[in-house]
């Protein structure tokens, strides 16, 4: 069972991901216990939960749907997903917690919307300018907190809670008092030309959800990728998140750094703002702080703080999010237990360090005895 | 209307300043506690499942449910802090992660839980347990005092255990010594074990704690807020707390000012609204006070704040 281990799990390549998976893995298995407990079938809701996001056939369509169409729907869903964990991955780089994800995905949501989202502007400008303000809202309310961090010693994380709960807010007062849709009370639904997902679109007698910004997701994650391995910024990030003091030694303005990091991290939590509000949803509830911020964190550690690992992970969380719906009108179980799945898979993965220590102190003891042998 | 500022702000900040303690407690001995939030989420659910097995026991009106709800709420909560405890020191995970997942497993757990107990004993598909309104209770005579009066006027049972509990709490911390290993091993734990503390004891104890009192907090807000529990428990008011201890400087009465603060900064706000006749709307707006104040103050008071010393470390008895 140890040498199994250490062969799981040991040596160097790719052990992070390893890990990862391995977390997954034993997630999954934890889940399946549950709906065992529960009397359900496990593989047929972890089917539903394929079917439901488009990855496995489903029984019958609905009119103009397939396979293809639900995992395009899977891509726009996982498109803010990717932004909002690169968002986090990028802050804890830099030794930041960036727990402020909703508000800054709110304020750019709502920025946009008012701005863009209501006007007429044709299709070619105002899609770039959604995108262009998003970015802007972000890092302004990032470099916010970024701000009152070195400038007052504010502790990141309660003035990005402060912050997610004005931004709430006030939002939701000028949502109530101003662009209510009387029916639904929700924001209104802003303009086809500023929605960042295509809706409706026919093609081969199907009809498609595309999600325009889901390129862009991953475009960004490589840039994000490259700028933190090959860039002196990227370098000087890193080294500010791995020892304050030391940075400051080397002569890193440590300041400015953690000004930069969070208006960069503030830059990506808009740009999941304005694909979630203005694209994916196309319309802003009103007194919700978005969950996805939150679980975004958790998305980026199971991707291991690193982009394109945030991909992978934003792509599996969806999946879960997304195929419980089929899989609970399937069973006919609470859709709260794919919330319970995805957190249980989160816990093993916030236990990746423990088991990297683990499968190490096996290694040792396995060599040792090998060479007692000798 | 003063009269409605105070009782409405202490019916606020009392429940805050419980789970304020119970942060304190964790991060005083090491541990970083942003799972406030589920802990107290977790807690009002024990206590409102309990209650509403032993509605159906006793007879209408009678108060056992109530106090029944809050013992339930504190062994809940307790024992749900085992989870953070397991994952800060067992399997040595990011403490701030930690709090993260634990939160999103609480809000998932409990919903869950409550539509299927609900199905199973009651046969309702109900996201809710409903309790009983919380009686409220004025003490005569002396509550006539103007103004002051209003502090003992149609004051909610728990607001009493909650002051004594409170004293309780920072009894132990500063008096006992064990608060005084407790704030050890939150400054310099390989000190502390060197004087021969055991310092993954006294965390898990801290952090143990911290899941019961924040669990008195979250089921007086079931009580307080809306009569039951339901997901919508989980308002943030848990984050708050770790707002306003961390604005209390990570002691306790500072702490009890800023809930104070809190709490008035939000029962004036609404109270100033309805006076002012403003169209419910502006309720939203007037939310934002205590964050606002909160934030304004911290620009000016953060300059000398300190954290313990060791917080948020993994403590690793090997590394000197």
């Amino acid at each position: 069972m140890k040498r199994f281990l250490v062969k799981l799990l040991g040596g160097k390549e790719y052990q992070m991901l390893r890990i990862s998976i391995f977390s997954i893995v034993l997630g999954l298995l934890a889940g399946a216990v549950i709906l065992l407990l529960i009397g359900e079938n496990p593989l047929a809701a972890y089917m539903n939960l394929l079917q439901g996001s488009g990855l496995l056939p489903k029984r019958s369509y609905a009119g103009k749907q397939n396979m293809f169409t639900d995992f395009v729907q899977l891509l726009d869903a996982m498109t803010p997903m990717v932004f909002a964990s690169l968002s986090v991955a990028v802050a804890l780089k830099g030794g930041l917690f960036n727990i402020g994800v909703s508000g800054m995905m709110m304020a750019s949501g709502f920025v946009a919307s008012v701005l863009v989202g209501y006007s007429s502007l044709a299709a070619p400008i105002a899609k770039p300018l959604v995108l262009l303000i998003g970015i802007v809202t972000g890092a302004f309310v990032g470099s916010l907190i970024g701000w009152l961090k070195y400038k007052f010693n504010i502790n990141e994380v309660v003035s990005a809670i402060m912050i997610n709960y004005i931004l709430m807010y006030v939002i939701t007062f000028f949502i109530n008092s101003y662009y209510v849709d009387a029916v639904s009370r929700q924001s209104k639904l802003i303009g086809e030309s500023a929605r960042l997902t295509l809706v409706d679109v026919r093609a081969m007698g199907l009809k498609f959800n595309i999600p325009l910004a889901f390129v862009l997701a991953i475009i960004a994650a490589f840039v994000i990728r490259f700028l933190m391995d090959r860039t002196t910024l990227g370098y000087e990030i890193k080294a500010v998140g791995l020892s304050r003091s030391a940075a400051s030694y080397a002569g890193i303005n440590i300041g400015r750094n953690i000004l930069t990091t969070m208006m960069l991290s503030g830059a990506l939590a808009g740009l999941a703002g304005v694909t979630y509000f203005c694209g994916y949803m196309g319309t802003i509830q009103p007194g919700v702080i978005p969950s996805m911020g939150f679980n975004a964190i958790a998305v980026a550690l199971l991707g291991n703080s690193n982009p394109v690992g945030c991909i992978f992970a934003s792509f599996l969380i969806t999946i879960i999010t997304r195929g419980s719906i089929y899989m609970s009108s399937q069973q006919g179980v609470e859709i709260e237990l794919a919330d319970v799945i995805t957190a249980i898979i989160l816990i093993f993965a916030a236990c990746s360090e423990f088991f990297r220590m683990y499968v190490s102190r096996l290694e040792q003891e396995i060599l040792a005895n090998s060479q007692s042998v000798e | 209307m003063i009269d409605t500022i105070i009782i409405e702000g202490l019916a606020f900040a009392l429940p805050m300043f419980i789970m304020a303690i119970g942060g304190i407690f964790s991060e005083k001995s090491g541990i970083t506690n942003l799972a406030i939030e589920g802990l107290q989420g977790f807690g009002a659910f024990a206590g409102a499942f309990a209650a509403v097995i032993t509605m159906g026991m006793v007879s209408a009106g009678s108060q056992i449910p109530y106090y029944v709800s809050f013992i339930a709420a504190v062994l809940g909560g307790m024992l749900y802090a085992l989870l953070h405890v397991m994952l800060c020191i067992r399997f040595k995970a990011n403490q701030v992660i930690s709090g993260v997942v634990v939160n999103m497993l609480a809000m998932a757990l409990t919903s869950f839980l409550t539509k299927r107990i609900n199905e199973a004993l009651f046969g309702a598909k109900s996201d809710k347990f409903i309790l009983d309104t919380s009686m409220r209770f004025t003490v005569p005579g002396i509550s006539k005092i103007p103004v002051l009066g209003a502090v003992i006027k149609s004051v909610y049972p728990f607001e009493i255990i909650i002051l004594v509990v409170a004293f309780i709490a920072w009894f132990v911390m500063y008096k006992t010594p064990y608060g005084m290993h407790l704030r050890a091993c939150g400054d310099n734990p390989q000190a502390a074990d060197a004087a021969g503390i055991d310092v993954y004891k006294v965390r898990t104890w801290a952090v143990i704690f911290s899941g019961g009192l924040s669990a008195i907090g979250g089921m007086s807000y079931a009580y307080s807020i809306s009569a039951n529990f339901s997901p919508s428990i989980y308002l943030g008011f848990g984050y708050l707390a770790i707002a306003a201890l961390i604005f209390g400087n990570w002691s306790i009465l500072p702490t009890f000012g800023a809930c104070l603060l809190f709490g008035f900064a939000r029962s004036g706000g609404q109270v100033l609204i309805q006076h002012l006749g403003m169209p419910s709307t502006y309720n939203d707006l007037v939310r934002t006070l205590p964050y606002v104040v909160t934030l304004l103050l911290l620009v000016f008071f953060s300059k000398n704040n300190r954290s313990p010393r060791a917080l948020g470390e993994i403590y690793d008895k090997g590394k000197r």
